[in-house]
């Protein structure tokens, strides 16, 4: 597969196919303060539903830079149907921030009507297929726009699941005309979990699909028996196999807009723009030098 | 093999009541336990809930200590989980659970700090409503303004308690362990107004039937009724100083109560 296959990044819209952050509320007055040199920054959506100084800052730091709007609790996996009060919120916040990119995630937290808060696994199934194909068309016709669709870390396995996980991203989004927000650390982390081949996940991908890829750190649990666990925080640097397979998902899909994720622990912003800086020498690697040539 | 819906509801009875079986018959083990793959969802949702209840309770958090407050806020999350995904509007009902709370009750002061926080979370994450235009207001014949009902901002709250709470809740914040034990927790009740100003959340006491004037229009009901309420308060005065500090963002015309007793019962 060569990286001249993506789509040119003209068709990711206003934000660049450049290393952006997570922008977090510790870090919106350093933001305003220091404009920092970064290409863009990415909100979690649920954060800025309400008004007030939260808002005032987005709007502010917006003015400056494409914003990616990131949400975790919109359930695309739900068997329920989607909540309108929430698809409502999102609907405004999108109309205010007027983001570059809107995504979600591959899971579900809702059912009765209760929030479980977290972005729990699907069963891989010709059913959920149906279901989260559904659910992603009423979105986007909500929207009136595309969204990406993210792969999540993943701690378990349905005994009745049928269908890979990047198949079936990768015909969701031939479907739903949805792309695919590429998290290289939940590959990573669900593939230590699970066994599974991270290069023939990637693969497995349409690079024409990948609007987005997300960078974080982690967290390897011992349990007892000597098993190790690998779980998603976002509260460490991103660490040096994922650094790798981020060399390999350039090398796959071309220049990709590029977040570093943190919820935890969240260091100095200084921090983050050195990650970004690391990323986006990753990304303007010219074509051909994949994860082999990466110092680890 | 379930239905996606029976696995959700499984997997609900897992992770909110404990009781793995139903959705750990459907999970690969692969090494390791259902139950320890579920254990671990479980984990980050609690300190996902107890990390938005701590956001929103600072102060009940100091005042019962991290380990305290960690296990009163596990058992309302297993009672009374979201309903929906939007946290800055979960917790709520905090304030009565603690004042439920058995192991709680010695400190009688708070299930009103918790409220206070509670008005002062709504304060800091309501949407931003434009106020009340004045001239839609001065439009209206002035002969039905009685039968006015005002629309509360949703940033503004009232909170009321025996204890003043307002003063427990700066001292604990400022962590003024002095300005704390001055508090003289018999001193009498306090009467509070929450609410977004220019530079921040506002906590201000204000007078009893100033207060109660003003819960009655925020509950809806119309300003002739409010003034039959409470005939001690000055309800011009307090009703222009709100408009003045836009804490109305929209009205509507009540049927004054003899033509509500004379109209006709809907025919079915």
């Amino acid at each position: 597969m060569s990286p001249h296959s993506a789509a040119p990044c003209a068709t990711r819209g206003p934000i660049p196919a450049q290393a952006g952050i997570g922008l977090r509320f510790q870090h919106h007055q350093a933001v305003v303060d220091t404009r920092p040199d970064i290409a863009w920054f990415e909100v979690h959506t649920e954060n800025y539903m309400g008004g007030g100084t939260p808002l005032r800052y987005l709007e502010a730091i917006r003015r400056d830079y494409p914003i990616a709007c990131h949400g975790v609790g919109l359930s695309l996996g739900s068997a329920e149907c989607l909540d309108p009060g929430h698809l409502a919120r999102l609907r405004g916040v999108v109309e205010r921030i007027e983001p570059a990119l809107v995504s979600e995630h591959l899971s579900w937290t809702v059912v009765g009507g209760r929030y479980l808060a977290d972005l729990l696994p699907l069963p891989l199934t010709d059913e959920a297929f149906d279901l989260v194909r559904r659910h992603v068309d009423q979105v986007q016709a909500v929207l009136g726009r595309r969204i990406l669709v993210e792969n999540p870390s993943t701690y378990l396995q349905f005994r009745h699941s049928t269908i890979p996980e990047w198949e079936f991203l990768a015909a969701l989004a031939a479907r739903t005309g949805c792309g695919v927000l590429c998290d290289v650390n939940n590959i990573h982390v669900s593939a230590c979990n699970h066994g599974w081949d991270s290069a023939a996940y990637l693969a497995g991908l349409d690079p024409a699909s990948i609007g987005e890829i997300h960078l974080a750190g982690h967290s390897v649990r011992q349990l007892e028996d000597g098993v190790t666990l690998h779980i998603d925080d976002h509260g460490s640097r991103v660490c040096p196999e994922v650094w790798q397979l981020y060399a390999a998902a350039v090398a796959c899909f071309g220049p990709v807009p590029t977040l570093i994720e943190w919820d935890n622990n969240i260091p100095p912003l200084e921090t983050l723009l050195d990650e970004a800086a690391e990323a986006a020498s990753l990304l303007s690697r010219p074509a051909g030098g994949g994860a082999d040539a990466v110092a680890a | 093999m379930p239905s996606l819906l029976e696995l959700q509801q499984a997997m609900y009875r897992s992770l909110v009541g404990g009781d793995d079986a139903a959705a750990a018959a459907h999970v690969v083990a692969n090494g390791l336990a259902p139950g320890a793959r579920l254990q671990v969802y479980r984990n980050t949702a609690l300190v996902t809930l107890t990390t938005a209840l701590r956001l929103c309770y600072p102060a009940v958090q100091r005042l019962v200590g991290d380990e305290f407050f960690d296990g009163a806020a596990m058992l309302f999350i297993a009672a009374q989980p979201p309903q929906s995904a939007y946290l800055d509007a979960y917790g709520e009902a905090f304030a009565e659970f603690l004042a439920d709370f058995p192991p709680a009750a010695s400190l009688r002061y708070l299930p009103g700090v918790a409220r206070l926080e509670w008005a002062v979370n709504r304060a800091l994450h309501a949407p931003d409503i434009a106020p009340l235009d004045l001239l839609r207001l001065a439009a209206i014949d002035p002969a039905n303004h009685p039968q006015v009902v005002l629309t509360p901002h949703p940033a503004v709250g009232l909170v009321h308690d025996a204890a003043p709470v307002d003063a427990i809740w700066r001292a604990v914040l400022a962590q003024d362990d002095a300005a704390m034990a001055a508090i003289d927790l018999d001193a009498g009740p306090v009467w509070l107004l929450v609410e977004r100003g220019r530079l921040g959340i506002e906590v201000e006491r204000i007078e009893a039937e100033a207060w109660q004037f003003t819960a009655a229009l925020f509950a809806g009901r119309s300003i002739d009724d409010a003034v039959a309420a409470f005939p001690g308060a000055e309800p011009v005065q307090l009703i222009a100083g709100h408009l003045a500090a836009e804490r109305f963002i929209g009205f509507e015309h009540a049927i004054p109560r003899r033509l509500r007793a004379a109209s006709p019962e809907p025919q079915s």
